[in-house]
């Protein structure tokens, strides 16, 4: 739920960034092409503006000598013949033109004939002077000079103007291309890609896929084509993936997703109060070994023949579901009663319990099923599956192959798993649990020769929990580490007081997890504490189970020589109830075995466990192994192992579990081990390896 | 009305000097002879062309009407034409070819049939080339008879060059600077004058002539050119020696801005004018003004003296349908005998039947101040 909910919201976030960043491309583009344009045709303006001035500088000038020439000539006679006034009036014409500031006539003695000054003379002023050439038939000379200054003002002024004039224009058509440069782009651009996003975001909205309403037939409606075929084939993809993620593809029956908002909508769908929806959590028995038998496709086979026959065994309102592996769900909406309920949950047992044929073999299945049965406004409905859990497990591990009802005693197992779970911090906060310590003897001598560390909790509402009901909720609490660190300081400790009074040669066994052997710290934290509390690792026992070496095997034996090079012996717990693997003796670097108490409560009556014990010790025996004997009750017992050759016992006919302080004093009272044998063996290794 | 009164003008004259010129005349049957005159009422030269010719009129049996066109070249061309358009036509018409306006005129009265002179202006140009020779083309263009001014402009500005050497009045280059003022570049009249001034500065290596100046005939536009002229010459470091000037008001427009710029002519410099005015003849008399050329308004009195020898038999053509008639100088030598003359305007005192060719000699005659002043009764004896 949560990680759809995740990816729901980042196609969100980006959805909602999308038209944001179509927005700023727009603008983006005319960022990047309007001060370009401005600047291109500013440029280019300017760059005309000012050839064409410097065209019409030289168009003046030229004008202006041309002026200067024609003046010159039309002044050259009556200068000549010192017709002053009308040389004053030829001059005086020439000031009409606005670019003359001045003009002068100066005759052959350079005196100023002629003078007139039009205007101010502003900045920018050029002169031309040209000589007055005066020639009749007899004579040829020079009669003068004409001298005119005029003004670029005019032109600067008009070059000013125009420069502002294209200035202007080339804002505005600048301004004019943004506009249509947004136009074009929300038209041709935004546009579709509006539509696009909208499809984006009604199809994330209810999951379907829209196709984007674009007709236009450039690249953007290509792309909508293309947007759209996609969207078409996305949506069939999703519809697939929507299913798939729902169902199990085996059977075609809603898996454990579905399951989750079936609930969500039985809860809120109740139609009374008095309705109540019968759960069942059904759990087929030892498919495992038709995985085995028949191989898996055969187990596959298996499976959908019970989905039908489950499919067939319930109503339309029902609901059936796979949840995996060989665990199915059936949910009746609408149950009258409990009695309907069980009735309804036994029929479903009847319809599995048919043969089914297997490789012309008929197998018959069968399966156990916990029934939940809540009311369909029941707060705690989402919690049907773990409730119908709680009593399939009693099913399965009470009475297999039946319907077991969750009732009130059931749920006080479930609360109270879940209260110590919950109180599992505060116990190691307030240090609730305890090191109890069993010893094991040496049947030889009857002398104690190690001590088995074992955790209890002292709960302050339930009073002294053993490590069967806990240990689980440790481990799943991810808590086994810190429960490791704990038991092994405390038998660090216990060492030390051992060592104080006076019983060195007492060894501490400590049960190590499963999930320790994977642990790669392991071996540096007991080196680190032995340092700690100044006491030999050669002085701890580490007890595993075959079950923790199966699950990983290569850093399983790893962890395990770290941890005999420490000095640390190993010892194989429980041996006989699980693998039995005689590849793991072999294999992984062992000391010891410990030979399940199951082995040991029927004998000396039962001669199977008798025979089983012994070829166990002859086992050993060639294997170099250590043996001891769990759950010794009774001196026959102990003489039983005693006469197989088995070297170690450890049993209430010795001593229970006690807290260290009582153990300390029961051993007070046990008479002291010969010392020579341990003189002999100041390392166990090479004892038992002897 | 402007005809009107002209027709007033000349009846009135005719009614005043007809019994004096019926009683001298002698000679020959009576002419009828008809004058367009060019100029304005009023302008000096040209009303004593017309008083001389009217006064050998009367002295050679010839009737001379006047017509004056006032400056007007369209109502001389009018004029002209409406006397060829009389019933009764004169024997003679006389005109004068200013501005080339007097063509039309000389054409319509082939077709009419009546002699023309051309008086001081003649053919020039492309109407010359076009309409050829007196007598030729035209039957009844009888010739012509104009003053040598050439001549004159010459003879003025030898004199300004002798004056001016024998004075040393250098300039520090060593050389004599002479102001030349003409009344325009375009009227033979002038052009004929000016050559005068050009041919004598040519043959003196020592005389430059700084400018020609043109002054539109007028006194006023004189003194302001000479002005400038005077202005330009003393930045540029000449001393002025003399200034030609083409006639008689230019000339007193010049010593006006001599006077204005300190400079006293006949003494610092020395100035020479044209046409025998009245004023030119006092500023002579004071020293002013070197000399007056001229005397060329004789013409008037000269052409009727040609007409009346045509008429009775000795045509002038027998030398050259071109007559030409040298001017004179007026200075303080010879000015006393014609100053009288002039200011009273007494032709009557020239004995005009002395210029007539002698027979054999068509076509020769002396035109000369010294054969005028010569042929002058006493001045007391005219009606003053």
């Amino acid at each position: 739920m949560m990680k759809k909910d995740d990816a729901m919201t980042d196609p969100d976030r980006a959805g909602q960034a999308r038209p944001a960043a179509s927005r700023s491309v727009v603008r983006a583009m005319i960022w990047a092409t309007v001060p370009v344009l401005l600047l291109v045709q500013l440029l280019a303006s300017a760059g005309v503006e000012v050839s064409s001035f410097w065209s019409q500088i030289r168009q003046l000038d030229a004008r202006i000598a041309r002026v200067a020439d024609s003046r010159a000539e039309l002044i050259a006679e009556p200068l000549w013949k010192m017709r002053y006034e009308q040389v004053t009036s030829v001059l005086d014409e020439i000031m009409h033109d606005e670019s003359i500031s001045a003009a002068a006539v100066y005759d052959d003695t350079g005196a100023a004939i002629a003078r007139v000054v039009a205007r101010p003379t502003g900045q920018a002023v050029a002169e031309v002077s040209r000589p007055i050439k005066y020639s009749n038939g007899n004579i040829a000379v020079q009669a003068g000079r004409i001298a005119i200054a005029y003004s670029y003002s005019s032109l600067y002024a008009d070059a000013g103007s125009r420069l502002m004039m294209l200035l202007v224009v080339g804002v505005l058509a600048t301004l004019a291309t943004v506009i249509a440069m947004r136009i074009s782009a929300n038209v041709f651009i935004g546009g579709p890609l509006a539509a696009m996003m909208s499809a984006i975001q009604r199809s994330k909205q209810d999951g379907r896929a829209y196709p984007a309403d674009v007709r236009a037939s450039n690249e953007f409606g290509q792309l909508a084509q293309a947007f759209n075929a996609m969207q078409h084939t996305t949506s069939g993809a999703l519809d697939r993936l929507g299913h798939m993620a729902s169902h199990d593809p085996l059977t075609g029956l809603p898996n454990r997703r579905s399951l989750t908002e079936r609930l969500v909508v039985l809860s809120s769908e109740a139609g009374s109060h008095d309705a109540l929806v019968a759960f069942c959590f059904i759990d087929l028995d030892d498919f495992k070994g038709i995985n085995d038998t028949f191989g898996h496709d055969a187990g596959d086979k298996f499976l959908i023949h019970i989905s039908e026959r489950l499919r067939g065994a319930v109503e339309a309102e029902d609901w059936v579901a796979r949840l995996g592996g060989d665990e199915f769900v059936v949910i009746r909406p609408e149950v009258t009663n409990e009695a309907a309920a069980q009735a309804f949950a036994r029929r479903l047992l009847d319809a599995i319990s048919e043969p089914i044929r297997l490789h012309d073999k008929l197998v018959m299945p069968r399966a156990s099923i916990g029934l939940a049965v809540r009311h369909a406004d029941d707060p705690e409905l989402s919690h049907l599956p773990a409730l119908a859990d709680i009593a399939l497990y009693h099913a399965k591990s009470k009475a297999p192959g039946t319907v077991a009802v969750l009732d009130e005693a059931l749920q006080r197992d479930y609360r109270r798993r879940r209260d110590l779970e919950l109180a599992i911090p505060a116990g190691f906060a307030e240090g609730q649990f305890e090191v109890w310590y069993q010893s094991q003897i040496d049947l030889e001598n009857q002398s104690v020769a190690c001590l088995e560390a074992l955790i209890r909790w002292r709960h302050p509402e339930h009073g002294v929990i053993g490590p069967a009901e806990f240990l689980p909720l440790i481990e799943r609490s991810g808590n086994n580490a810190r429960l490791t660190r704990y038991v092994l300081t405390d038998a660090c400790r216990a060492l030390q007081r051992l060592a104080a009074a006076s019983k060195p040669q007492i060894r501490i066994a400590i049960n190590l997890p499963p999930s320790e052997l994977a642990d790669h710290s392991l071996a540096g934290d007991i080196r680190e504490t032995c340092t700690l509390f100044g006491v030999a690792a050669s002085s701890l026992e580490l007890e595993i189970t075959e079950g923790s070496l199966i699950n990983n095997i290569t850093s399983a034996s790893e962890t395990l020589r770290r941890l005999r090079r420490l000095g640390a012996t190993i010892a194989l717990d429980d041996f006989g109830t699980g693998y039995s693997s005689l590849a793991h003796l072999r294999r992984f670097p062992l000391d010891k075995v410990k030979i399940d108490k199951a082995f040991i409560s029927e004998i000396p009556a039962s001669a199977e466990d008798k025979a089983i014990v012994g070829v166990i010790a002859s086992l050993a025996d060639t294997l170099g192994l250590t043996l001891i004997a769990e759950g010794i009750e009774r001196a026959e017992q102990a003489q039983a192992m005693r006469e197989i050759g088995v070297r170690f016992g450890q049993g209430y006919l010795y001593q229970r579990p006690q807290p260290l302080d009582a153990v300390l004093q029961w051993l007070e009272g046990q008479p002291a081990p010969e010392r020579q044998v341990l003189a002999e063996s100041p390392s166990v290794v090479p004892e038992f390896a002897a | 009305m402007r005809f009107l009164r002209i027709l007033l003008a000349v009846s009135l004259a005719c009614g005043v000097l007809a019994p004096a010129g019926g009683a001298v005349a002698a000679e020959g049957k009576p002419l009828n002879i008809v004058f367009v005159n060019p100029g304005k009422t009023g302008e000096v030269f040209w009303d004593m062309v017309s008083q001389t010719m009217q006064a050998a009129g009367r002295k050679l049996n010839a009737k001379v009407e006047v017509l004056t066109s006032e400056r007007n070249y369209r109502t001389m061309q009018e004029l002209g034409l409406a006397v060829l358009a009389r019933a009764e036509k004169p024997d003679f018409l006389i005109l004068s070819n200013e501005e080339s306006a007097a063509v039309p005129i000389v054409e319509a009265a082939e077709i009419a049939g009546v002699k023309t002179l051309l008086l001081s202006n003649t053919l020039i140009g492309e109407d010359a080339a076009r309409l050829g020779p007196p007598r030729e083309k035209l039957k009844t263009w009888l010739g012509d008879i104009t003053t040598d001014l050439t001549t004159a402009g010459a003879r003025m500005a030898n004199a300004l060059i002798g004056a001016a050497r024998a004075r040393k009045w250098q300039s520090s280059d060593g050389r004599i600077h002479i102001l030349g003022i003409g009344g325009d570049e375009i009227t033979p009249a002038s052009i004929a004058r000016n050559a005068g001034l050009d041919l004598a500065v040519a043959a003196a290596p020592d005389v430059v002539v700084d400018r020609m100046l043109f002054a539109n005939w007028t006194q006023s536009e004189a003194e302001h050119v000479t002005a400038n002229y005077l202005n330009w010459a003393s930045r540029k470091g000449i001393r002025p020696a003399g200034i030609w000037a083409g006639n008689d008001p230019m000339a007193l427009g010049a010593l006006n801005a001599l006077a204005a710029a300190g400079l006293a002519p006949g003494r610092d410099i020395e100035v020479v004018g044209l046409n025998w005015s009245e004023d030119a003849l006092r500023e002579i008399k004071v020293g002013r003004l070197l000399l007056t050329d001229g005397g060329h308004f004789l013409l008037g009195g000269w052409s009727i003296v040609l007409l009346r020898d045509y008429a009775d038999g000795c045509d002038f053509a027998a030398a050259s349908p071109h007559v030409e008639v040298k001017t004179s100088a007026v200075t303080r030598n010879n000015l006393v005998s014609v100053s009288a003359l002039i200011r009273t305007r007494a032709f009557e005192r020239i004995d005009f039947a002395r210029f007539r060719a002698k027979a054999g000699a068509c076509g020769r005659y002396d035109f000369s101040i010294d054969a005028l002043i010569s042929s002058l009764s006493p001045a007391n004896g005219a009606g003053e």
